[in-house]
């Protein structure tokens, strides 16, 4: 059965990131699936109200405060209205918020619950314990996460992550990565995809890198210090120094360029070192194209689209292996360093060494992260959470066969392997996050129920229009078909 | 998810006839992988129970306290309290005008007096030390501090010196500048130089006598430069709060002191040289806190000759005191321990006095001194009661330590720093 989702998030285009361009490919692809799909951000500079994007694909910019890097002021009650009444209009069966700190999410999340709708969020980003922000964070993702259906992570360490974060049970948290459109990451001499020779276009020849051929590395990232750009400033020198037919090409901006750009001039390397600055998300694979290694110096990543984008545009990676990373790419693709100094260095030579000796066949790369990684099977594996919490999937089929049995079974989920509605179970579940947060977020969840029965009062359900739904292209039937030919064979 | 995984196929080739029936069964059973570019057969919430949190640590870095070190440390604390303590009775002393604000900043002078000749000497005394050994670290050390020095002589060239002597120094640091530039350049373009020793400028040997005597004209020649500026400034200091009523400037000057005790820098250098200790200069919020009470403090007091002499006291206490504590303990614990004592005598003492009326001729038992003496009798009981209680504490209360390590945290990077930046 097709649903109709509402994906919320305070990140959304006109911004650019990891996140935005996650919920939009997405959800485009559900909408092939035969999902309708709207999506509701909060209203960026010249751009309120509502937008088509391409494929029928509806946007709500609702008219928020924003306060700190275009995340919402947390407002809790005030978004209900709106809220509610886009729902209702669009028929939304389900909710799905992304990024832990849009707290736009949080209360869509909090709100869709009282309206009795599934829930599912989905993590983006790692989270320590130990600062302040994070602790704030951790309590305010146990709150919304109380009382969610299901939790999507995209690497595995981010579902340990947010298991611990939010003290949820681990079968209730699925692991579906990001991928990346290979298409638009294709290697220098790959020819351009065309509809009809889709899938079959010939393997360009292996380049052959002599010991003198220059090898130029990459580097595209934001220049902070959880990107690993101190890494990069020691490392840079070193590298080069050991390395005569070495270039690098740094792209990215922050508030760390100035440190590289003084390491660049006190061992004066401008003519080794080109720095390209901010670089828009759509010119990345031409910059990418110029290199034969990418360096990946992050010390924090929940998965790391990046190298998958740079594999994908067939350069080697030489990463740190923190987070998420390991899980990512096969080790054949990649070199792994310790987010050390001397350990960068020393994996940057090896990778040299392993071009120079032709031992990596870097040309094949694309072809494999084009299987590894799609967005059509991202939407699939999605799908099956949906189908999870709705239950049309039973408890045994999507919580696994030793969850059926009574002690791994929660207490708080409900018969049918999913969430009950009713108020009182609601408030068992927020009552346990913590001595004074489990009072007060059962407050807050008792005074979100009063103002739904206000609002059913004052604007009632059937006084507002249902909006037609973007026409449909004829591919539902074919989709619907695969859809049914797939629960047959599995 | 019904895609065969193809990475397990060869351990799977041997039995063919039974893979076909019991294919995904045994499919279910092939070893699940910490990976997301495998395409595996298990759902996508399934948890592996070996190895689901397997790089969580729980309080990895824990060290569990001992009571008498915690007892140690905690004397730092001590004193600066105390220290807070004895600045407030002296205002109170000179308030109520039992106190003469002269024996006050004069007592205090000679105090700070002594205890600048004291780390004179001990300057003195490191340098020679680190002069004698032959190590690198040191002497790259004292040749940077002489560098310090005869550059600061060279840009303000002080009248006090002889010519020859200013001319040399000041040949001394033109030629260790350039000489510093090209060895680190050459430093940073090397990879391996860690272990070579540091370059000792060949003045190195003759500078520390034109080195300490320039350290120690150009102290001299701030302390009368604050002298004569609070001089200047006390007049006005004196009228400042006038228009304030004195409740304001008590629960200010409380609210200020407080500030002061729980901002103080009370880490202990790492034990190196002299010059990262003396440039370690306790956190700002907390000397300024306390300078700021002592100024809305000082601008109660009638008279002139009074705000200038509270306020200077101030500086003594709260700007060079606490540099000269933080040295004293790593010379010299014995000496840490008899100031510590020392001061918590002296605030009970202090405490006393102000609050009893000892030698007013009641009482049976009487002697001038004697509410001074209690105070410090109690003194001395209540802070060994509270350091011991304390630590006591603390200790008890590492059981609820709970801090939780893993992959997610943010990996510190660990770069070596050989040129410095």
């Amino acid at each position: 059965m097709p649903y109709n989702i509402a994906m919320v998030s305070d990140f959304f285009f006109p911004q650019f990131g990891g996140v935005e361009s996650h919920i939009y490919q997405l959800s485009t692809k559900l909408i092939d699936r035969g999902h309708k799909v709207i999506i509701i951000t909060h209203a960026y500079e010249g751009r309120t109200g509502v937008r088509y994007l391409t494929n029928g694909l509806k946007v709500y910019h609702v008219p928020f405060l924003v306060i700190y890097r275009a995340a919402t002021f947390p407002s809790l009650f005030s978004f209900f209205p709106i809220f509610r009444n886009i729902v209702i209009r669009e028929q939304i069966e389900i909710v799905h918020g992304h990024a832990s700190l849009s707290s736009l999410c949080h209360e869509a999340i909090l709100h869709a619950r009282t309206m009795g709708l599934r829930t599912v969020f989905t993590d983006h980003s790692l989270f320590g314990f130990a600062d302040a922000a994070s602790i704030l964070t951790n309590k305010l993702l146990k709150f919304t996460l109380s009382d969610v259906d299901h939790v999507i992570c995209v690497s595995h360490t981010c579902k340990e992550n947010t298991v611990l974060r939010a003290s949820l049970d681990p079968l209730m948290v699925s692991v579906i990565p990001n991928a990346v459109v290979a298409e638009n990451f294709r290697p220098r001499n790959h020819p351009a995809y065309h509809p009809e020779t889709f899938g079959n276009e010939v393997v360009p020849a292996p380049q052959h890198l002599g010991p003198h051929d220059t090898i130029t590395i990459v580097v595209i990232s934001r220049l902070f210090y959880n990107k690993g750009t101190d890494l990069l400033v020691a490392a840079i020198p070193r590298i080069l120094a050991s390395h005569p037919n070495v270039r690098f090409v740094i792209a990215g901006s922050g508030p760390k360029a100035i440190d590289l750009e003084q390491m660049l001039e006190r061992n004066v390397l401008q003519d080794r070192v080109e720095m390209l600055g901010p670089v828009r998300h759509e010119e990345v694979r031409d910059v990418m194209v110029r290199g034969h290694i990418y360096l990946h110096p992050s010390l924090t990543e929940a998965f790391g689209t990046v190298i998958v984008e740079a594999a994908s545009c067939g350069l080697y990676v030489v990463c740190t292996q923190v987070g998420g990373i390991p899980e990512v790419l096969p080790a054949h693709m990649t070199v792994f360093a310790k987010p050390e100094e001397d350990d960068l260095v020393a994996a940057t030579g090896r990778a040299i060494a392993a071009l120079r000796a032709n031992k990596v066949r870097t040309e094949k790369f694309h072809d494999q992260v084009k299987m590894m990684y799609s967005w059509t099977n991202v939407a699939e594996r999605t799908e099956r959470v949906y189908d999870g919490i709705s239950g049309v999937l039973s408890e045994a089929d999507f919580y696994g066969y030793d969850a059926a049995d009574a002690a791994s079974w929660s207490a708080t989920r409900g018969r049918a392997g999913v969430q009950s509605f009713a108020l009182i179970d609601r408030l068992k579940r927020y009552y346990g996050c913590g001595i004074w947060a489990g009072k007060l977020f059962c407050l807050c969840v008792v005074i979100d129920y009063l103002l739904f029965l206000f609002l059913e009062f004052w604007a009632p359900r059937e006084n507002i229009d249902i909006a037609r739904n973007w026409p449909k292209k004829g591919q539902e039937g074919r989709v619907a078909r695969e859809r049914e030919k797939r629960r047959e064979a599995g | 998810m019904t895609s065969v995984d193809n990475s397990a196929s060869p351990s799977r080739g041997r039995r063919k006839n039974r893979e076909q029936s019991g294919s995904r069964t045994r499919r279910r059973k092939g070893a699940w992988k910490k990976l997301l570019w495998v395409k595996q057969s298990y759902p996508d919430n399934y948890t592996d129970q070996n190895t689901f949190l397997e790089h969580l640590q729980r309080n990895p870095r824990l060290k569990p306290y001992a009571f008498w070190p915690l007892v140690a440390d905690s004397t730092v604390i001590v004193q600066h309290v105390c220290s807070v303590i004895i600045f407030v009775v002296c205002f109170v002393g000179i308030f109520q005008e039992r106190v003469s604000p002269v024996a006050v900043v004069g007592w205090g002078s000679i105090a700070t007096f002594m205890g600048w000749l004291l780390w004179d000497w001990w300057v003195g005394q490191e340098e020679a030390a680190s002069l004698a050994s032959n190590n690198p670290t040191s002497i790259s050390a004292a040749s940077s501090t002489s560098n310090l020095g005869s550059t600061n002589t060279g840009t303000a060239p002080n009248p006090g010196l002889s010519s020859r002597q200013h001319s040399n120094s000041a040949s001394a640091s033109a030629s260790s500048i350039p000489s510093t530039l090209p060895n680190s350049a050459l430093h940073s373009q090397t990879p391996t130089p860690r272990s070579t020793p540091n370059y000792p400028p060949p003045h190195s040997l003759s500078k520390p006598f034109s080195h300490r005597t320039s350290l120690r004209i150009s102290t001299a020649k701030s302390a009368l430069l604050i002298y004569f500026t609070l001089l200047g400034l006390s007049p006005i200091l004196k009228s400042l709060t006038r228009s304030t009523s004195s409740d304001s400037i008590w629960a200010m000057s409380f609210l200020l002191f407080t500030i002061n005790i729980f901002f103080f820098d009370y880490s202990s250098p790492a034990p190196q040289s002299i010059t990262s200790a003396g440039k370690n200069i306790p956190a700002s919020l907390s000397t300024n806190a306390a300078l700021m009470a002592s100024t809305v403090l000082a601008s109660r007091l009638p008279s002139t000759g009074q705000v200038f002499s509270l306020t200077l006291f101030s500086i003594e206490v709260f700007g060079l005191f606490p540099v000269f504590r933080r040295y004293a303990r790593l010379r010299s614990w014995r000496g840490h321990v008899a100031l510590t004592t020392l001061l918590v005598v002296g605030a009970g003492g202090g405490v006393g006095l102000i609050l009893g009326h000892g030698g007013d001729g009641d009482g049976l038992w009487d002697f001038p001194w004697k509410s001074g003496l209690m105070g410090m009798v109690i003194g001395v009981l209540v802070t060994g009661l509270a350091m011991g209680g304390c630590s006591w504490w603390l200790i008890g209360l590492q059981k609820y330590k709970n801090e939780i390590h893993g992959p997610w945290d943010p990996a510190r990077p660990v770069i070596r720093r050989w040129d410095d930046y």
